[in-house]
């Protein structure tokens, strides 16, 4: 004789279909690659990933090494700058050190037809730099770099600091020129 | 069985569903490009972005991830369709997974195998790369067979061997180049004459020189915008023209006087050289300490070996020292120039020490003026190619690259190394009418170096060092 009736009975075979059903569509779904391949709704949705390249300086200080960060892609140009700026300021993954002072923001980003980009950067780029030319030049040459190899159509870059002029970082490197992201290997 | 049952009920609701088992694909390094259409091979050219080619099957495949970083393009993944679409400003590539069949902007492309997923990784045959568009706007994409890597062909295209021929008195340097038209002569003088080259060297510098020849060197610089030649010419050189004509590039150097040839920059006559008056500046000074590491102050540091410095130029080479500042003072850039300038300075050393976050920076950077003018200038923002009076310091490039040669060789020899010279027009330089450089001397963030320079007879030493190395400039050694 049974312990159970036939409705419980009936009723527990459901509920085990149903958890299996359940658990099958689950892995149908995920069967998809996960992980590297990143998973967005539709593609439909603006939003994608990009590979960004930044540069950031070895640690001998002897040159820019560059490092492949995946990012959600963004439409408009201040905000694709900024996204960059802010990836600078987070510094590196691995090896390599971070050269941005501390706290740089993008304050206002505008591209003329010429591909210049007037880059506004908040007081901290100014105010939180500390070191000589060798940071100084490091530096600035991961920040023009990184633009430059991920906005094509930026072809020079001139920064100022909080709406004013720029002459200098530290002192040793004027800034008061465009600087084109070619000449800093 | 029921308390199992439970366990898998409780893991699948809770979200954490059991990888799923990739079907067992071999990936091995690609043995032969037999699976793909065969490309040319590519040469293995410096800074070129590239992505490694696995075989899967027996096709070569490129992953999707590195495909979108090559293409720079975004990546939409619809896990319901299993449909991975690349976004590039003018192409979208639409790739399924097990199917052998790619969309690209609105045509279908048969692949030579499946598009396969491998540890959670797209890969897609590099046959794929035959039917992506060849327009300047998305990038160019080969597959180097050879190495088994697909490559971004620079959009500057290649620069090749170059080769050096001599007939008539006129020695000529050819070399293959895509964008001939846009190669410009950098420097212009005989001991360091260099042309810029668009593209990505690909090829290999000769083996020698013909001796009834004026190219006495031949070296290749990388640069990120392209590569530059450099030569070392015969001081009898005359003057020189460069030809640019259907992918090619063509340097030459007569020995007399030719018309329609170019002349080049004016140099020094050879030999011992005037240095009658030196001009020290200290950097930094007042509120503008510098670098600051411990009891280590930069401002003072430099003040300090100015001091220690200046008799020592005065004794060994008998020329007058003049210092910008000899307190704690802040001075700007145009006061600092008006002193060097006024004082008709012959040599302007402008003596820094350095700085780097990490402490394994260390040893000394020479900053020398560029011989080319400012980049607005070069990149046409100016009508027309003039020198201002901020970059006048551009005119003593050869000089000021002499003087930057000489003291690192002698620092180098003190233990101050290593020492690293950069063509780069220091802010110390600006409007300053005069053979000069930037020395960042030492790097006080680098404990050895600190050490070394914290010593008794430390700044000594180190004054020794840059008086040598003004000495060896002095007399041209």
């Amino acid at each position: 004789m049974n312990r159970f009736p036939l409705w419980a009975r009936i009723g527990a075979l459901l509920l085990a279909l149903a958890v299996f059903g359940y658990a099958g569509w689950r892995l149908w779904a995920s069967r998809a690659p996960g992980g590297v391949v990143p998973v967005v709704a539709a593609d439909t949705t603006q939003a994608g990933m990009r590979s960004m390249t930044l540069y950031f300086p070895d640690a001998d200080g002897e040159r820019l090494r560059s490092e492949t960060r995946e990012m959600l892609e963004q439409e408009g140009l201040h905000e694709r700058v900024a996204q960059l700026v802010q990836a600078l300021d987070q510094g590196p993954t691995r090896g390599a050190v971070a050269v941005l002072p501390a706290g740089t923001s993008v304050l206002h980003a505008y591209l003329d037809d010429q591909g210049l980009l007037t880059l506004d950067l908040s007081g901290a780029f100014r105010q939180s730099f500390s070191g000589g030319a060798r940071t100084e030049e490091l530096a600035i040459g991961s920040l023009v770099r990184t633009l430059g190899d991920n906005l094509p159509e930026v072809k020079r870059v001139l920064l100022v600091c909080g709406g004013a002029p720029l002459v200098s970082l530290g002192g040793h490197l004027p800034l008061d020129q465009p600087l084109d992201p070619h000449d800093w290997p | 069985m029921r308390r199992g049952l439970a366990l898998v009920a409780l893991t699948v609701l809770l979200g954490a569903t059991p990888a799923p088992v990739p079907a067992p694909v071999p990936v091995t390094p690609a043995a032969s490009p037999g699976a793909t259409p065969a490309e040319p091979a590519v040469p293995a050219a410096a800074g070129i972005q590239s992505a490694p080619v696995v075989a899967i099957d027996g096709v070569n495949m490129v992953s999707a991830q590195d495909l979108a970083r090559l293409l720079d393009a975004s990546r939409f993944w619809r896990a319901d369709v299993r449909k991975l679409v690349l976004r590039a400003p003018r192409l979208r590539i639409t790739l399924t997974v097990d199917t052998p069949i790619a969309i690209v902007d609105d045509q279908t492309v048969r692949l030579a195998g499946s598009v396969r997923s491998r540890r959670g990784e797209l890969f897609v045959p590099v046959s794929l790369l035959t039917a992506l568009p060849r327009d300047s706007s998305t990038a160019r994409l080969v597959f180097d067979p050879a190495a088994l890597r697909v490559r971004v062909a620079p959009l500057a295209g290649y620069v090749g061997s170059p080769f050096v021929q001599t007939s008539g008195g006129v020695t000529r340097v050819v070399f293959p180049a895509e964008r001939a038209e846009s190669a410009d002569v950098a420097g212009r003088s005989r001991a360091r004459f260099r042309v810029r080259v668009p593209g990505a060297f690909a090829g290999a510098l000769p083996d020698s020189l013909p001796e009834d020849g004026v190219v006495r060197d031949l070296r290749l610089s990388p640069a990120a915008s392209g590569v530059i030649f450099e030569l070392a010419l015969a001081p009898e050189t005359a003057n020189f023209r460069i030809l640019r004509d259907n992918g090619r590039v063509t340097l030459e150097f007569a020995s007399v006087p030719t018309p329609g040839f170019e002349r080049f920059a004016a140099e020094a006559p050879a030999g011992p050289r005037a240095v009658h008056l030196i001009v020290l500046d200290a950097g930094h000074g007042g509120i503008d300490s510098g670098t600051r590491v411990g009891t280590a102050i930069e401002k003072e540091l430099t003040l300090q070996l100015a001091r220690v410095l200046a008799p020592e130029l005065e004794r060994r080479t008998g020329a007058r020292v003049v210092l910008t500042r000899s307190d704690d003072r802040a001075l700007t850039q145009e006061a600092r120039a008006e002193a060097a300038n006024r004082a008709r300075a012959d040599l302007v050393l402008s003596l820094h020490f350095d700085g780097f976050p990490s402490p394994g920076a260390h040893g000394a950077t020479v900053f020398c003026p560029p011989a080319s003018t400012s980049d607005a200038a070069r990149a046409g923002y100016t009508p027309l190619a003039l020198t201002t009076w901020r970059e006048v310091a551009v005119q003593h490039a050869v000089a000021s690259r002499t003087l930057a040669e000489a003291l690192s060789g002698a620092l180098e020899s003190h233990g101050f190394g290593p020492v690293r010279v950069r063509e780069r027009l220091p802010v110390a330089l600006l409007g300053v009418n005069a053979p000069g450089i930037l020395v960042e001397c030492s790097t006080l963030t680098s404990p050895d170096d600190l050490t070394k320079l914290l010593r008794p007879a430390g700044l000594r030493v180190l004054a020794s060092a840059i008086a040598d190395g003004v000495v060896a400039f002095q007399r041209d050694e």
